[in-house]
């Protein structure tokens, strides 16, 4: 597209590119807004003996394997970060698709769980256990589908050799996703 | 943690062998699982939760390159995790415990209550009805915790969350509102909400919360406001 850079852009006044500071900036209000999803709902589960019935339904093989797929996802974003670092943005577009793909595989897997608890008639009413559940969980898929949407519009710059300082900003943003959902697989899935 | 600064604000290559700690990141994600299977508490904390947090912090310092980052965004974002531990810790008080000194939370005591005693019912005899909390019911003090909010601790329809409400919550020392009530119509009200005689689907039955004999006992309360009473 044939827009002028505009000179931001080209500025580094703290030191840091300015996209990788804006991603970090933008990851700042993120800790606070998964932060209170989650700190609210450890608090409530401490003072709710009685969600561990719920909590029971939940399913931890599942959540272990999308754990298994984002940390996965996240070792592929970090070796597209490598490979941008030295120039190659085929490479690095080569390892974005395959963390599209994992995040494919998260939402393929999340869909299938949700499905088959709806249908058990565990719904976001059912009572508040589930509605947090379904509320974080929300949340972070949400994240997941940017992410991925997001990355591909990175992947497909990266691979005409543009814009190649893009692949480590989408990759932290993807790491951050991860390290969420490294907190909400105990907290959902573990405790029980 | 060796710090290493470069001028450019550009990262080189960072010395980082990203298989090792994707490896490593398996591992600990397998320790996870396994360690809640023994049922112990504190195994299942350290596992679960403290695993967690290395997991995390691997994947910050080592995929996210925090450690290589200026000192600045290391404060920024601490900074937004301090404020959420503050914000923890100023509500947690009032969301951990169910009552103190002078209050009492009195849905989320009956919400425990009606679990517990239908994780207890599959396991064993299926207990009675659960009962309404009955506990801290007085008409004065639960008027003004239950209603006061809207129709004002003097019934005069004034209270704090009714004051944008439109129809304004009824004033019950208003010559005019008893006019067109009696007792059996705010007994039905109480119970089945306003809106099931044609009212403000604002105030929502609480046939729920509150047993008949309660909830004659509210009425009761909130004659008293009448006029002459």
């Amino acid at each position: 597209m044939a827009f002028a850079k505009p000179q931001a852009t080209l500025r580094s006044a703290t030191g840091i590119p300015t996209g990788r500071l804006a991603v970090w900036w933008l990851l700042a209000s993120e800790v606070v807004i998964f932060g209170g999803v989650l700190g609210s709902y450890l608090m409530h589960r401490l003072g709710h003996p009685e969600w561990a019935e719920a909590a029971s339904h939940t399913n931890t093989w599942i959540g272990a394997f999308n754990t298994l797929v984002l940390l996965t996802s996240s070792f592929t974003a970090v070796l597209a970060h490598q490979a941008a670092e030295k120039g190659d943005g085929k490479k690095a577009a080569g390892f974005l698709v395959l963390t599209m793909g994992g995040a494919l595989t998260f939402l393929c897997v999340k869909s299938y769980e949700w499905t088959v608890e709806i249908l058990e008639g565990f719904t976001i009413q059912s009572n508040t256990f589930w509605s947090f559940y379904y509320t974080a969980a929300g949340l972070h898929a949400l994240h997941v589908i940017a992410g991925a949407i997001i990355m591909g519009i990175v992947a497909a710059d990266a691979y005409r050799g543009r814009e190649l300082q893009r692949v480590e900003l989408i990759g932290i943003y993807w790491h951050f996703v991860d390290v969420v959902w490294i907190f909400l697989f105990p907290l959902l899935y573990i405790a029980k | 943690m060796a710090e290493h600064h470069d001028e450019h604000g550009q990262h080189d290559a960072h010395d980082v062998n990203y298989k090792k700690i994707y490896f490593t990141l398996l591992g600990l994600l397998v320790v996870s699982v396994v360690g809640p299977f023994f049922g112990i508490l504190w195994v299942t904390l350290v596992t679960a939760f403290g695993i967690a947090v290395v997991k995390a912090t691997l994947v910050i310092q080592n995929f996210m390159h925090l450690r290589w980052e200026k000192r600045i965004m290391k404060w920024v974002l601490t900074t937004s995790v301090v404020l959420m531990a503050l914000f923890m810790a100023g509500v947690s008080a009032d969301v951990l415990n169910h009552e103190g000194n002078n209050w009492e939370n009195i849905a989320a005591q009956a919400a425990v209550e009606r679990g517990l005693a239908a994780m207890a019912g599959e396991v064993v005899v299926v207990e009675e009805e659960v009962e309404p909390v009955e506990a801290g019911f007085n008409p004065p003090s639960t008027f003004n915790l239950v209603c006061g909010s809207c129709h004002g601790a003097a019934g005069d329809g004034t209270g704090a969350a009714g004051l944008a409400l439109n129809p304004r919550p009824a004033n019950f020392t208003d010559p005019a509102f008893w006019a067109t009530r009696d007792m059996a119509r705010i007994v039905n009200v109480i119970t089945n909400g306003a809106a099931s005689v044609g009212g403000s689907p604002l105030m929502v039955g609480w046939s729920a919360s509150f047993t008949p004999e309660q909830i004659q006992e509210l009425a009761d309360y909130v004659a008293t406001f009448r006029p002459g009473a």
